[in-house]
């Protein structure tokens, strides 16, 4: 086991190989407050990479109503069960010492990597789901969360924030393309790799021999076997067109499928730059900006220990343990942050969904103040901001002002569809 | 010699053959020897390849080969478990026959928790002064591996195990572009894994330490398995010279081989296996005799026979001995 460093924990940490880092990392932010969950993006990646036979029940995108819905079912509360197994009690995080390279603070439990050396048969902690797991993709949709031990019951009066009693939220998943994957971690043959240029994790479809140790030791389980070519597969990450191979994006990155057709405008993502082991201070960056900068946008279940790089806005209506057991300790701050944006922030979020072409760069030009409100007792002011977004050749292609404005539709276009 | 000394010696060589006795009667190990020879003698009628019970195999003398767990490399596991080994020659290809004990025939690897039985013989691809290590060679010296499947064996006895097969009651609207191989990025990509017109349930393979086994450009290892009563029975055939980059085998001349077992129901696959370490693989000129030959059990008729024999001569001589 070499020693590596894992930012998001906020220390070193076991892995089976040496720390490497790329020359860039795929990274994304998930806003789940928009998530309406559509499927939209769900169906876009389906359509195009996982339509043919052996295919079927391969969702490298899906979207799932929490706290009861997963996909393989219960994936999660099963590896935290394991977790706390190998490690009773002590999945403990201790976040009053924060800085740049720990800006959780420290965690002080087990990840899978280390929850495993207690056998050392495995290099991670980890389990096989059975085929009935992976029936019901969408199983417990829209299913909210009630009174503790009162089946079919809700509060009348769920919906009061901060915190809402009756809740549920949707969580939308795909590969993490992990800074240390479990699934690179666990192949004993070397068959996935990450790439250099973007940090894509991909597996090798002439190497994999079907072990499916992946499928078993990616704790977000986004390897998955295919039976028909006896060997696993994974979400890539729609790598064609983040390296701008892809005809339709004119040489240029260009994001992900299940990305740039997201209706709610819940997801941006990018390359963020990469240097002596950390993100490069890229501050300008949009990605960059959301995660390390303003840190509004989190790990999903940070605890593993894999360092994964879909990042998500928590959304604020949901009781804070549990948003802090799936985000870390820094979903407070991030729920006061996106509640109260700042102008740069307010900015910042209008790029969601504005172009396909990947944003490696923005800047803000100053707008008049429009509006002027309350938010829980402090006076918030609108100022409408211009972003413009620029790509990796940084020219530009979005601008975008934070008030949209309203268009009336003219009385001689009215019932003329 | 005193006649008390006559008697230690003789009780000395009672009690080493008793122990001889218990231990092979009772299945027992002592730690796996490297002077194991396998010999592998001129057949002395054809070999048919699918037939691993074919009476030409009563010609060639059976060892036992211990197996134990793979411990050194995660992911670790499997167990104890005995091999019985053959091996034959015609001159022109060499056979090797493999044998064990498993409760349950597990053929398929349709579904996401289904794992396959499997077997696999390795040798050194070059002699040398020093043997590669067992555990999948060494970057300077690579082994050659020959691993048969019980999912490849059904794919040819059966036909290709499909989704059709697997989820008959499924039902799709359609596959859009189900013809081309791109769609399925491993059969595209050429690997072995993905044929759906497999020739041969054994994959030829080369590795050069932990994590480097890959497919060889060449596929030329035949074979056949079968399961019957509880056992496999496996068969790899291959020609004694395959040319550059793989093992060669010469008449009167040895290398090495070793043997791993998977249990598909124990979801073993990868370094979850039992392995045996290097064992000696001699190609004699000898003809094999499959007419008749020596059972193990005649062995130990004559071997309990020696030692009622020895054990009364010494009795005999302790009680003379007693009577001085």
């Amino acid at each position: 086991m070499a020693k590596v460093y894992n930012w998001q924990l906020g220390r070193e940490m076991d892995y089976r190989l040496e720390e490497a880092h790329p020359d860039r990392q795929f990274a994304a932010v998930f806003n789940i407050n928009r998530c309406i969950a559509c499927q939209t993006c769900t169906m876009a990646c389906k359509s195009t990479w996982t339509f043919s036979r052996g295919q079927e029940y391969m969702w490298w995108n899906n979207v799932e109503s929490k706290p009861y819905g997963g996909y393989p079912h219960h994936w999660d509360v099963k590896l935290l069960e394991m977790l706390e197994k190998a490690n009773p009690g002590g999945q403990k995080w201790d976040s009053s010492q924060r800085g740049d390279r720990s800006p959780y603070g420290t965690y002080n439990g087990q990840t899978i990597f280390e929850a495993a050396a207690a056998t050392g048969d495995e290099n991670a902690i980890g389990y096989l789901p059975t085929e009935e797991e992976w029936t019901g993709p969408n199983l417990y949709e829209d299913t909210p969360k009630g009174p503790a031990g009162v089946p079919g019951v809700y509060h009348t009066d769920g919906a009061q924030l901060p915190e809402h009693n009756t809740w549920f939220f949707y969580l939308q998943r795909i590969c993490n393309h992990c800074t240390y994957p479990g699934c690179v971690s666990a192949c004993p043959r070397n068959a996935i790799y990450k790439r250099p240029e973007d940090g894509i994790v991909l597996i090798d479809q002439e190497r994999c021999r079907g072990y499916r140790k992946c499928v078993e030791q990616c704790p977000y389980k986004k390897a998955m076997y295919r039976p028909t070519t006896r060997v696993s597969e994974k979400c890539v990450g729609c790598y064609p067109r983040v390296e701008g191979s892809d005809p339709l994006t004119n040489g240029v990155p260009m994001e992900t499928r299940c990305v740039a057709t997201c209706v709610g405008k819940i997801r941006l993502q990018g390359l963020v730059k990469i240097e002596n082991g950390d993100w490069a201070e890229d501050r300008f960056n949009p990605l960059y900006y959301l995660i390390r900068q303003e840190r509004v946008a989190l790990p999903l279940y940070p605890q593993f220990g894999t360092e994964p790089n879909i990042y998500y806005i928590p959304p604020r209506w949901v009781p804070r343990p549990y948003l802090r057991q799936m985000f870390g300790p820094g979903v407070d701050d991030a729920i006061e942050r996106y509640t109260n944006p700042s102008r740069e922030l307010l900015a910042v979020l209008q790029l969601f969904r504005t172009t396909q072409t990947i944003i490696f760069r923005y800047e803000i030009e100053d707008g008049e103040l429009v509006s002027e409100t309350e938010i829980n007792g402090r006076t918030w002011q609108m100022y409408n901001d211009t972003i413009i977004g620029f790509d990796r050749d940084d020219n530009e292609v979005v601008r975008v002002s934070v008030d949209e404005g309203i268009i009336e539709r003219g009385q001689q276009y009215q019932n003329s569809i | 010699m005193q006649s008390t000394t006559r008697w230690t010696v003789t009780a000395i060589i009672f009690a080493a053959l008793a122990t001889a006795i218990v231990l092979t009667l009772g299945d027992m190990r002592l730690a796996s020897s490297q002077t194991v020879t396998l010999v592998a003698k001129q057949a002395d009628a054809e070999v048919p390849l699918d037939d691993p019970f074919d009476g030409v195999w009563k010609g060639a003398g059976p060892i036992e080969a211990p197996l134990s767990g793979q411990l050194v490399i995660q992911p670790k596991g499997g167990g104890d478990r005995t091999v019985t080994a053959r091996a034959l020659h015609d001159n022109d290809r060499l056979y090797v026959l493999l044998e064990w004990q498993d409760d349950t025939e597990d053929l398929l690897v349709s579904s996401q928790t289904e794992f396959t039985d499997a077997v696999a013989v390795q040798f050194p691809v070059s002699e040398g002064e020093s043997v590669p290590s067992f555990c999948m060679g060494d970057p300077t010296a690579p082994v050659n591996v020959w691993q048969w499947k019980g999912a490849w064996q059904n794919d040819i006895d059966e036909g290709y195990v499909g989704i059709d097969d697997a989820y008959p009651n499924a039902l799709v609207d359609t596959y859009p572009f189900e013809d081309e191989d791109v769609f399925y990025p491993a059969r595209s990509a050429g690997n072995i894994f993905a044929q759906t017109d497999r020739t041969t349930p054994v994959d030829n393979l080369l590795a050069g330490s932990f994590g480097t086994l890959t497919q060889a450009d060449d596929q030329i290892v035949d074979g056949s398995g079968e399961w019957r009563d509880g056992s496999w029975r496996v068969l790899f055939a291959r020609d004694l010279d395959s040319g550059e980059g793989y093992s060669r085998f010469s008449v009167n001349e040895s290398t090495n081989v070793a043997f791993a077992v998977w249990d598909g129901a124990k979801n073993e696959r990868n370094g979850i296996k039992s392995v045996s370490q290097f064992l000696t693989l001699t190609l004699s000129d000898e003809i094999a005799d499959s007419g008749g030959g020596i059972e193990v059990w005649q062995i130990a008729l004559i071997a309990i026979g020696v030692a009622a024999l020895t054990g009364a001569l010494a009795f005999r001589g302790w009680q003379r001995s007693k009577q001085q």
